[in-house]
């Protein structure tokens, strides 16, 4: 199934890049390529196989958990030390509400 | 006395405790390799020159006076992957849009090396975010391979790998998340371990894959591997993934008999694509194997021609979620070019990324997309759990797999950069262990007529790393393979 170029568009929308038209068309044929190649996954049979979402099958699942309780963490300033734009104790953005 | 710089870390412990050579004249030694052959390798990014000389002045003082707590890597110096934080000192990822980085904090396995005396030469190169299988992936430069300065050192923790081969480190730590580690140790005649996932803490690892990524050590043999192993393994509050269980003793049980050892070999890992040369190679240290006492049995992994397929729609749909953190904000690069929120955050993530990592991103963002989640994403992860069956039926049968590390001998650099699929399907060996999340060794099992280092790769099942160093030192002995002289 082609990848349509409109379509490329809209996932770079939804991850937040933007490409010019030169980059956009090697793109697209890249991408064609790739999908083309995952299409033989189709050949697996996968009825009623589990999807693996943990790493190692069999450790423990659960979340450890540990108290509620406060611990020191980064001082403000040395938070703020890589921000491209900081000011006093906040990172600074472009306007967001009119 | 031979050069320090060709030293094994065993070997500069001893120098060290003995007191023939100073913490300082050991890493100075280190320092004029990386200044002698450094820029023509150019597997730093950052040189740690003056820092690293005061450590060394700071353990001599303390060793002068027996006040040193004497870690067991006290006055070793490592180079360290782009991609772990280190307090202090720059961590890139090898990308722009964290050129400027400064860690406030230690990735946990920094803490640990500091805490047992290592000190830090520097930060290697990579493929940007360790995407990449030839460290092409660069935002600063290519890393050339020690052996051939035209070829690729692997990648993505091709840094790592290249200043361990000049002995321009005595050893250094990668990341490994499809193959990061073992592939570039193979092209650079290295040993690396990636360890069973949940062995090595995270914390402080820059996110890829989180449920593929592990840090590893790369050495010039399996027991210098197996020292940083002992350094760096263990559980972490910090990471709610690494495991509860207790580390083994990876040094000592080194020298245990392997006689007996059933050793599986693949059926599908030698198939079409291999090269000849690797072929061969990997057939005479079978040969090896049987003579140590082993016994080989073939074995099959059935999924292993769909493993590049399912990596590949899992890594960057894993990437995708990872990279969203990159918005110009907290850290990392802002881009001047934007009227409104919106417009800075696709600015900065489009001038911050290099091609392969949005590539990657795209992918994954693609995958995970309403309309096509299942179809390709849910698929791959069930294709997963088949892949790891395959492992389970192996091991009920083996103790261990063999195979190649690596389907090719190092290539030219530029010569697949081209060609984004055709790279990936280099890892078609190193991915499926990631995929399982058990651990896979590799070690030099020859080199080919031109010279070329070739891999081979140990596999074990979860948490039998000590069994796994065991048998790659034993079968190390046996090879006790003749290197070539180095390129630099």
């Amino acid at each position: 199934m082609p990848i349509e170029t409109r379509e490329v568009e809209k996932i770079a929308e939804l991850a937040h890049l933007k490409f010019d038209p030169q980059e956009l068309e090697r793109f697209v044929g890249h991408f064609q390529q790739i999908l083309e190649y995952f299409t033989q996954l189709e050949a697996v049979s996968t009825g009623d196989v589990e999807a693996a979402h943990q790493a190692v099958e069999g450790e423990k699942l659960a979340t450890p958990t540990r108290k509620d309780e406060v611990r020191p963490s980064l001082p403000v300033a040395t938070a703020l030390d890589n921000a491209p734009e900081s000011s006093e104790d906040h990172f600074q953005v472009p306007p967001v509400i009119e | 006395m031979s050069d320090i710089h060709q030293m094994s870390i065993k070997q500069l412990r001893d120098l060290i405790q003995s007191r023939e050579a100073s913490v300082t004249e050991i890493t100075e030694s280190f320092l004029k390799r990386i200044r002698q052959c450094d820029g023509k390798i150019k597997a730093f990014l950052t040189v740690q020159e003056e820092p690293a000389l005061a450590q060394a002045a700071q353990l001599d003082r303390q060793l002068a006076s027996g006040e040193s707590k004497n870690g067991h890597l006290t006055g070793i110096p490592l180079a360290i992957k782009d991609n772990i934080v280190t307090q202090g000192v720059r961590t890139t990822c090898a990308s722009r849009i964290l050129e400027n980085y400064i860690p406030p904090y230690d990735a946990t396995v920094m803490s640990r090396l500091k805490g047992s005396g290592a000190i830090l030469l520097g930060k290697t190169n990579c493929d940007e975010f360790a995407m990449g299988s030839s460290t092409e992936n660069s935002a600063f430069f290519p890393t050339r391979n020690p052996w051939d300065l035209e070829r690729v050192p692997g990648g993505s923790s091709g840094g790592s790998a290249a200043a361990v081969a000049a002995g321009e480190a005595p050893g250094a730590l990668g990341s490994d998340t499809g193959g990061s580690i073992r592939q570039p140790a193979a092209f650079c005649g290295t040993v690396g371990l990636k360890p069973t996932y949940g062995r090595v803490s995270r914390y402080g690892l820059v996110a890829f894959a989180s449920s593929l990524d592990q840090i590893g050590p790369v050495g010039n043999s399996v027991s210098d591997v197996a020292l940083l192993l002992q350094a760096i393994a263990g559980s972490d509050p910090q990471d709610s993934t690494s495991a509860a269980r207790p580390v083994e003793d990876y040094v000592g049980e080194i020298d245990q008999e392997v006689k007996g050892l059933k050793i599986g070999v693949p059926k599908e890992w030698f198939g079409s694509g291999l090269d000849g040369q690797i072929e061969q190679s990997l057939r005479a240290a079978i040969k090896k194997l049987e003579g140590l006492g082993c016994s080989i049995l073939e074995v099959s992994m059935p999924q292993t021609e769909y493993a590049i397929s399912t990596y590949y729609i899992i890594a960057p749909a894993e990437a995708s979620s990872n990279l969203a953190r990159y918005d110009g904000v907290r850290y990392g690069h802002r881009s001047a070019d934007q009227t409104d929120l919106d417009s800075m955050f696709k600015s900065t993530r489009s001038e911050g990324f290099g091609e392969e990592v949005k590539r990657r991103i795209m992918i994954g963002t693609y995958v995970l997309s309403s309309g096509y989640y299942d179809a390709y994403f849910i698929k791959a992860s069930k294709v997963r759990t088949l892949l790891r069956n395959d492992y389970h039926e192996a091991f009920k049968k083996v103790d261990f797999l063999v195979g190649p590390t690596t389907p090719s001998l190092p290539f030219k650099i530029g010569e697949k950069k081209t060609d984004p699929l055709e790279m990936y399907l280099m890892d078609v060996y190193t991915v499926p262990a990631n995929l399982a999340g058990i651990p896979g060794l590799s070690l030099p099992c020859g080199f080919s007529q031109e010279g070329l280092p070739i891999g081979l790769q140990l596999q074990a099942p979860y948490f039998q790393e000590a069994r796994l160093l065991n048998l790659g030192h034993a079968l190390e002995e046996a090879l006790a393979v003749e290197k070539p002289e180095l390129a630099v």
